[in-house]
């Protein structure tokens, strides 16, 4: 890292004339000062040279400011705006022309008490009510369908409200933010190692993915790199639950077509690598393996029995993923609905096997490889299509390059001796953004530490990303397919709402 | 679409006998956490737990509340001697004061396995169930799922889930309750009809979790409504939710004995 008196060097891949201070950082991360004034027009530069935005947030480290991050070449951008004293900070919203960037204005303006100039509003965005109901669509024949907070079968709680005619759907609102729990304040004045639960809990069906992309900011913050061998370990758990969220999505796609034994197929597999987990980290959800600076244990099972788990597990797949793809029933309510446009995808900003299911090689473990991505060579699995049968062939392909990455890993840890886990400095400070890709796509944390305990941390959910697009998620469909889309999308409420 | 109807039948059986027969979790696995040494706490034990589930009494007795028990094992690692995971899954209880272990012993006695598998078939074989989210982590929905799923299959004791209330005899509620979803849970509840039992499914609905100081959340479910049978976990284990679903079951055949 560079002295102050230093200039950084800025990558040449940035717009000629934004007008940004380079500012030291961590690796992978290009940091740049701007003044707010600067901030909503240096964005849209950044949007011009095909930046895509991740999040935006109100910084307290190194000083009080606005902080937008950017995906780009494989860098992740960070413009920075020094508030001052100022009490209600401001700037010029970007959500009047980038659609990305709405719902994290709302949130910033009414959590965090900036106020953007024109902004977008969206009145109930943070506070939802299930009863009010708002119509946009009107006509003789036109009702609306207020699906949830209280959904049929087990879901978590989000509302929809659904504007149909009966068949064809004009309009679709989504509405998160039911069961914001206030995780984020929640780590403050915690030390790391134990504000990973915290991580672990934000979303559960990815607490491996929280935990480690928090322990990675934390890391990244204090300049700590964990050993060879951890890094071992976090990809393995990491894939592990990546196959059992793919796993899941595809066994709610066949129990939405009433393809008993195919769900029940799915099922076994997805319990299978559930208990698969138990064994190794003594939680089904591998929560309490993963800490900054490491892993707190080695997993509970032996290399060998662990290759010969997975060679059983892929046979029994092989054969389920053939009899799927070629079951008409299955295939035909899947193929053709749901298509999010590529362009469209590209404006909300989406992530993970949505995007890449709409033609986009977008994938944290690609972009900006962690750990032991680095090395491990990964396959990005895209389809053209942008229909949600080209979301559930992405999963069925990661499924394969999961168990490739475990194998390697696996193979790794054979040969790989030594600790687990790398001390964290005592009383250390620093501030830095941490990401994975989880299996609903790149998850982005941004964690603040002071005198070694955990300040302001801020989560940019992959789920409540995804979810700004189901809105358009239904140009040809019709109600009945309301369960397909949504499972191919395969989001989490909890991690949205955080 | 025929070939599913082998592949099907060439897995053979993996479904478990509970709760007939016992089930016992892998080795290693974070069960229920459970006080060794209850007696001569030190001061400032309490401040291990990041959920406040660890109280020592001014006797110097060390208590454990279940209810707040995220299962994140800080003082399983820090005091081995002291507290240790148990390796089983059944945790719930028929009273809030029935999660907490060591210090006072409020343990309310519990019927065996066999007595609920009996109560299971008392009731005509046929319990409805609806679930509502007030605020969970989304873990304890895929537990509640896994019990359809063919390792679980409580079909076969009787359990069906409903997406109507007004046909509903459990409500599963998961989550610390945040405020937009207080007024759907308690509208949840008012239209089941009698007899009708509450369960509040995992650490968060049974205390808030590490939500509950936040003020996002009011706490535990019993916060808003009296709850009948509390699965304490973070989430707990589809056979942890069985047990629960099972006494709660209980509590229904003695309302309608009644």
């Amino acid at each position: 890292m560079s002295t102050a008196g230093d200039r950084i060097e800025l990558p040449d891949y940035l717009p000629e004339h934004l007008g940004g201070v380079g500012e030291p950082a961590p690796r992978d991360e290009v940091r740049l000062r701007v003044t707010p004034l600067a901030f909503g027009r240096a964005a849209k530069m950044l949007h011009g040279a095909g930046a895509r935005l991740v999040t935006l947030l109100r910084a307290e480290l190194p000083e009080p400011a606005i902080v937008g991050a950017f995906a780009m070449r494989g860098d992740l951008v960070v413009l920075r705006a020094p508030t001052g004293q100022a009490d209600v900070p401001t700037y010029a919203a970007l959500g009047t022309w980038w659609p990305a960037a709405r719902w994290p204005e709302q949130e910033l303006a009414d959590r965090e008490g900036v106020r953007p100039a024109g902004l977008v509003e969206l009145p109930r965005f943070t506070r939802p009510d299930a009863d009010v109901l708002d119509h946009a669509v009107s006509g003789l024949d036109v009702f609306s369908i207020p699906y949830g907070p209280v959904r049929s079968g087990v879901f978590e709680a989000i509302q929809f409200l659904i504007e149909t005619g009966g068949e064809d759907v004009p309009r679709i609102s989504t509405r998160p933010l039911f069961k914001h729990r206030g995780l984020e304040q929640r780590f403050r004045g915690m030390a790391p190692e134990q504000a990973v639960h915290v991580a672990e809990r934000i979303a559960g069906i990815s607490s491996v993915a929280h935990a480690l992309a928090f322990s990675q900011a934390v890391e990244r913050a204090l300049g700590v790199v964990p050993p060879p061998r951890a890094e071992c370990w976090r990809a393995v758990h990491a894939e592990l639950e990546r196959m059992a969220n793919h796993l899941d999505v595809i066994a709610k796609q066949a129990e939405a077509t009433a393809l008993s034994v195919g769900m029940a197929r799915f099922q076994i597999l997805k319990e299978q690598v559930m208990r698969l987990r138990a064994r190794l980290t003594g939680s089904r959800f591998g929560r309490g393996v993963i800490v900054p600076g490491g892993v707190r244990f080695e997993g509970r099972v032996q290399p060998g029995e662990l290759l010969g788990a997975l060679d059983a597990f892929e046979r029994d797949l092989v054969r389920d993923r053939r009899l799927f793809l070629k079951t008409a029933s299955m295939t035909d309510r899947l193929i053709g609905s749901g298509r999010l446009p590529r362009a469209l995808v590209e404006d909300y900003g989406g992530v993970g096997p949505l995007a890449r299911g709409s033609g986009l090689s977008i994938d944290a473990r690609h972009e900006r490889p962690y750990g032991d991505y680095r090395r491990l060579g990964l396959q990005i699995v895209t389809r053209r299509e942008t229909d949600a049968m080209a979301r559930v062939l992405v999963r069925f392909g990661e499924l394969g390059e999961s168990l490739r990455i475990l194998r390697q890993s696996i193979d790794r840890l054979r040969r790989r001796g030594g600790e687990l886990a790398a001390p964290l400095p005592s009383g250390g400070g620093g501030c830095a953004f941490g990401w994975v890709e989880a299996a609903q796509g790149e998850l982005v944390v941004w964690v603040e530490l002071r005198d070694g305990l955990v300040g302001g941390v801020h989560v940019a959910s992959p789920s409540l990303r995804n979810w700004a697009l189901f809105d358009h998620a239904f140009p040809n469909d019709v109600l009945t397919d309301f369960a397909f889309i949504e499972h191919s999308f395969g989001l989490t409420p909890a991690g949205a709402d955080r | 679409m025929l070939e599913w109807v082998p592949r099907g039948l060439g897995q053979g059986r993996v479904t478990t006998r509970y709760p007939r027969e016992a089930e016992t979790p892998p080795n290693g696995y974070n069960g229920p956490v459970t006080v060794l040494d209850p007696d001569r706490g030190e001061p400032g034990l309490e401040r291990i737990c990041p959920t406040g589930a660890i109280r020592v009494d001014e006797r110097g007795r060390i208590g454990l509340d279940r209810g707040r028990c995220i299962h994140c094992g800080e003082c399983v690692r820090a005091m081995p001697a002291r507290f240790a995971f148990e390796e089983r899954y059944e945790t719930a209880a028929r009273a809030r004061g029935g999660l907490i272990v060591g210090g006072v012993d409020h343990t309310d006695p519990q019927p065996l396995r066999q007595a609920l598998a009996e109560q299971a078939r008392a009731l005509g074989r046929s319990i409805h169930i609806r679930h509502i989210d007030t605020g969970s982590d989304g873990a304890e929905e895929w537990e509640i799922q896994a019990l359809w799923n063919p390792y679980y299959d409580v079909q076969r004791l009787g359990f069906f889930l409903t997406s109507a209330p007004r046909h509903a005899d459990l409500l599963l509620v998961t989550g610390g309750v945040t405020a937009p979803m207080r007024a759907p849970l308690e509208r949840t509840w008012d239209v089941m009809p009698e007899p009708k039992a509450l369960v509040a499914v995992g650490t968060d609905a049974c205390s808030g979790g590490l939500a509950a100081e936040t003020g996002c959340v009011a706490g535990g479910v019993d916060v808003v409504l009296a709850v009948d049978v509390y699965v304490p976990g973070s989430p707990p284990a589809p056979i942890a939710l069985l047990h629960g679903l099972l006494l709660a079951v209980g509590l229904l055949r003695e309302e309608l004995v009644a």
